[in-house]
């Protein structure tokens, strides 16, 4: 409400009242750092080359686990995907697997030096993405992108591979993309 | 000289129901010193070790059965059934488009490690967990660790005043 103001003479509107705040700051808590970070024992906040390397030989010790239980999975899934082929009731149970599957190279992959196994993954899991069912073709797509997974893993094909993995992966996108319609 | 993490001071809980993706995280920590790590495929098992006995850093995968690891985040944060709702977790996730990444910030995520990930990476995250905690935030719309992690000069009105 304005009212005159007696020193200035001038008709003034009194400012709105600050709104009270709707945020609580809670301060962070210290617990864990109090409890683990000190001066004498463990590991350095900042590790060194060396015991990164360290580091990185612990992750890379599940490699053969990797390789072998991949391989398994990889084989599984193909005996569902060729299954679903002649039988429509089977497809949804085989593009779940394919999508599983999928997630768990594309997620796995890069760490144990298969990058290429990840590339294709991710092109499997988007081409399987958001589908309940796949027709002849479709399952073909997929079964193209297991066996490519199969293949670099038996022939332990580690990093990017050469220009003709790197074709190969560039082929699969593009058959993908392709065989994407319809989506069901 | 320089600050040390002693991990073997710490409890840690793996929920991810990709067996080898659990093993090597659970490597990675048993290397670091930490002798009380659980292991648990489903967010419900999560829950009922979290209700049982003290846990410091939940490591989850989003991907899981049944309850996906959002919504056990969402609960972990937001319910009142929350074991613990200012629980470090670091959210391991294939998922890493930028849309995935916010929507796990939103939700209260303290730290997010994309997959395929490597050991400097992971640790980086647990350094970050336990030496340099965050403050909580609560407002109306959101419960978690600040989201602000760097203090930027800004000269506009502040949101959180609105």
């Amino acid at each position: 409400m304005t009212h005159y103001d007696w020193g200035s003479g001038a008709i003034v509107t009194p400012e709105e009242p600050k709104k009270k705040k709707n945020v609580q700051i809670i301060p962070a808590q210290t617990d864990l750092k109090r409890r683990a970070v000190n001066f004498v024992k463990g590991f350095d906040i900042n590790l060194s080359p060396e015991q990164l390397e360290e580091l990185e030989n612990v992750v890379q010790r599940s490699t053969e686990t990797f390789v072998r239980d991949v391989g398994k999975e990889l084989m599984d899934c193909r005996k569902i995907v060729i299954g679903a082929l002649g039988d429509k009731s089977r497809r949804p149970e085989a593009v779940a697997a394919c999508g599983d599957l999928a997630y768990s190279v594309k997620a796995l992959g890069g760490t144990f030096q298969y990058p290429l196994m990840t590339q294709i993954a991710k092109s499997m899991e988007s081409f399987v993405a958001d589908r309940t069912t796949a027709n002849e073709k479709q399952l073909l797509v997929s079964q193209l992108h297991i066996d490519s997974l199969y293949v670099i893993l038996a022939s332990r094909v580690t990093g990017f591979g050469t220009t003709v993995e790197q074709a190969t992966v560039a082929a699969l996108t593009k058959l993908a993309e392709r065989y994407e319609l319809p989506r069901e | 000289m320089n600050a040390k993490i002693d991990f073997s001071k710490i409890s840690f809980l793996i929920v991810d129901g990709d067996k080898i993706s659990a093993q090597v995280v659970y490597d990675t920590l048993a290397y670091l010193g930490a002798s009380h790590i659980q292991r648990v495929k489903t967010p419900n098992d999560a829950f009922d070790v979290l209700r049982r006995e003290q846990i410091d850093i939940v490591v989850c995968e989003w991907r899981l059965r049944g309850m996906d690891g959002l919504e056990f985040l969402d609960v972990m944060r937001n319910s009142t059934n929350s074991p613990n709702r200012f629980i470090p977790v670091i959210m391991l996730t294939a998922h890493s488009e930028m849309k995935y990444v916010t929507t796990a910030r939103d939700l209260g995520i303290t730290e997010f490690l994309a997959k395929p990930f490597n050991a400097k990476a992971l640790y980086s995250r647990l350094v970050s967990v336990i030496a340099r905690p965050r403050r909580f935030i609560n407002t109306g719309t959101y419960f978690g660790p600040d989201r602000r992690r760097r203090q930027v000069q800004f000269d506009g009105p502040d949101r959180r005043e609105l």
